[in-house]
């Protein structure tokens, strides 16, 4: 755990402190110069903001969706069992398979998508081929990967819920709708709340399915931050630049971590 | 309107599971087709063909990379479970000095995203020399502080009477913890089995950036290189991919309550 753990963290930050000669053969200590080349690389900002689009896009599809799969197969029925499997179902689905699904289901001329949309008298889309839909496209595929987690996540939440309550409010009148916004939602709330922040923490990382997809582009739209620190360090031969964002990187995901974290100690003790 | 509402009820069931599966059905679909059917119109194949799958097995060493993502995720998976039942029960019932420390410590590290120590952890991998080799894949995973958590908790919510009983009788820590804790935790060592495998099984960075020789390549990875070579092929890309999705589907079916527990265990904390 010190080895592979703590080391690479501490090294992290003394990496980011370091620059490679042209041959990347030597090193030598520069301070903080590569944060300060990073506040100022527009390619950086481009990253970090396309980031937190992915991100404020990947969070209320894939909670929606799978707060509503949950909704449906919370409670037993005759065939729950059968459907909670569909429902989670994306779980057990790798990135790699999950972005190859969609490679070809939104295919510019194979797909799917375009044929339905072209039956249904619309126009093709350059889903993954055009800067401006690539990112948001590639946010509904992340959120559909999670659908699963997420619900299996609610559900567990919402057998929580004491069926009593809904019983009481029957009696007094309410209907469905009543019942889920004066019941299901403030009770499902502190679960919600952390569903919302592991799904933003696991969206700031998404790499897989970018990578399959549309490598970063076109023009470099889908370029997210983790994205830009592979590059940075594979292609570009920029290790230490990288690790500088890398580290950055951290800093954002131990703030929204350790909110979690709060917040599950809280849940422990009064739980 | 019970009446009326029951067959309402599965119909949105049903559209939603459609909804929700309907890209992998259509990767499934796709794995039939033959390469003359591929973009013609249609959903379904009009004749059925087993083509792209041979073609993609003969092309391909899939069940090399499959062997190789299962002794990587079966490695990883039986190295967690020793060292967190070791180290859980050790945090739980060994009283040492520091040990509060020690968990705080434990505690501390779940805060630390892997994504973010693949830079170094690349580095010091290399100089161990570790590149292209399971061990660079299963090593630096064994250690994982949510196992060690999760263990430690659940061997501490355990009955003391059981250990004095067993000490009693003249038990050792390492006979207590193989004879009372582990068989008592299964449990919670099955959730995390479950969880560890499925994660090591869907990495996608680690094994891209640590793997380069063929021969080594997990599945994941592998299909991103079948994707690369078949650029119109989709028919034999889509059948690589159902052949690499099949073993965690079969596992996810056959253990769906572990993984799900697994799940449920794991995210509430993260």
């Amino acid at each position: 755990m010190l080895l592979f753990i703590v080391w690479p963290t501490l090294s992290a930050f003394w990496l980011s402190f370091h620059r490679e000669n042209l041959l990347g053969t030597s090193r030598e200590w520069v301070g903080l110069a590569n944060y300060a080349e990073m506040l100022k690389d527009p390619a950086f900002w481009r990253s970090v903001g396309a980031t937190f689009v992915f991100a404020a896009i990947v969070a209320p599809v894939q909670l929606v969706l799978g707060l509503v799969a949950a909704l449906m197969v919370a409670r037993p029925f005759p065939g729950v069992g059968f459907f909670r499997t569909l429902f989670f179902l994306t779980t057990a689905v790798p990135t790699a398979v999950a972005a190859v699904a969609w490679g070809w289901f939104l295919h510019p001329v194979g797909g799917t998508a375009n044929r339905w949309l072209e039956a249904l008298g619309l126009p093709r889309q350059p889903w993954l081929t055009s800067p401006e839909l690539a990112l948001p496209t590639l946010a509904v595929v992340t959120a559909w990967a999670g659908v699963g987690f997420t619900a299996i996540l609610l559900t567990a939440g919402l057998q929580q819920i004491p069926e009593e309550l809904y019983e009481a409010a029957r009696i007094d009148g309410a209907g469905p709708w009543t019942q889920f916004w004066r019941i299901t939602l403030p009770l499902l709330s502190p679960t919600l709340f952390l569903v919302a922040l592991l799904v933003l923490l696991s969206s700031l990382t998404a790499f897989g399915q970018i990578h399959l997809l549309t490598r970063g582009g076109p023009m470099e739209s889908t370029t997210v931050w983790i994205y830009r620190v592979y590059q940075d360090a594979f292609f570009n031969f920029r290790f230490y630049y990288a690790s500088a964002q890398a580290v950055a990187l951290f800093l954002v995901l131990l703030l929204l971590a350790a909110l979690q974290f709060r917040f599950f100690g809280r849940r422990v003790h009064y739980g | 309107m019970a009446r009326l509402a029951r067959p309402l009820f599965y119909l949105g069931l049903a559209a939603y599971a459609f909804l929700l599966v309907l890209p992998l059905l259509n990767l499934f679909v796709a794995s039939f087709k033959s390469d003359g059917e591929l973009f013609a119109p249609g959903f379904w194949p009009a004749n059925p063909t087993l083509e792209p799958y041979r073609e993609a097995l003969q092309k391909y060493p899939l069940a090399r990379y499959l062997l190789n993502s299962l002794v990587v995720a079966l490695g990883t998976t039986l190295g967690v479970l020793l060292v967190s039942a070791t180290l859980g029960y050790a945090l739980a019932r060994i009283p040492f000095a520091g040990q509060s420390a020690l968990f705080g410590f434990v505690v501390a590290l779940l805060l630390i995203p892997g994504e973010v120590t693949f830079l170094p952890l690349y580095l010091l991998v290399q100089q161990l020399g570790w590149l292209n080799t399971y061990t660079a894949l299963i090593v630096p995973f064994i250690a994982s502080p949510l196992g060690i958590f999760l263990l430690r908790q659940f061997i501490k919510s355990l009955p003391q009477d059981l250990f004095d009983a067993a000490r009693i009788d003249g038990a050792g820590h390492l006979r207590m913890l193989w004879h009372v804790a582990l068989p008592l935790s299964a449990p919670a060592l099955g959730a995390l089995a479950a969880l560890t495998f499925l994660g090591s099984w869907n990495m996608y960075l680690w094994p891209l950036v640590t793997i380069n020789r063929s021969e080594m390549m997990t599945a994941q990875i592998a299909i991103a290189q079948v994707q690369n070579v078949e650029v119109t092929s989709w028919n034999v890309v889509a059948a690589a991919a159902v052949l690499v999705l099949l073993p965690t589907l079969i596992a996810f079916l056959l253990a769906q309550r572990l993984f799900i527990r697994g799940i449920a265990l794991g995210g509430l904390k993260g």
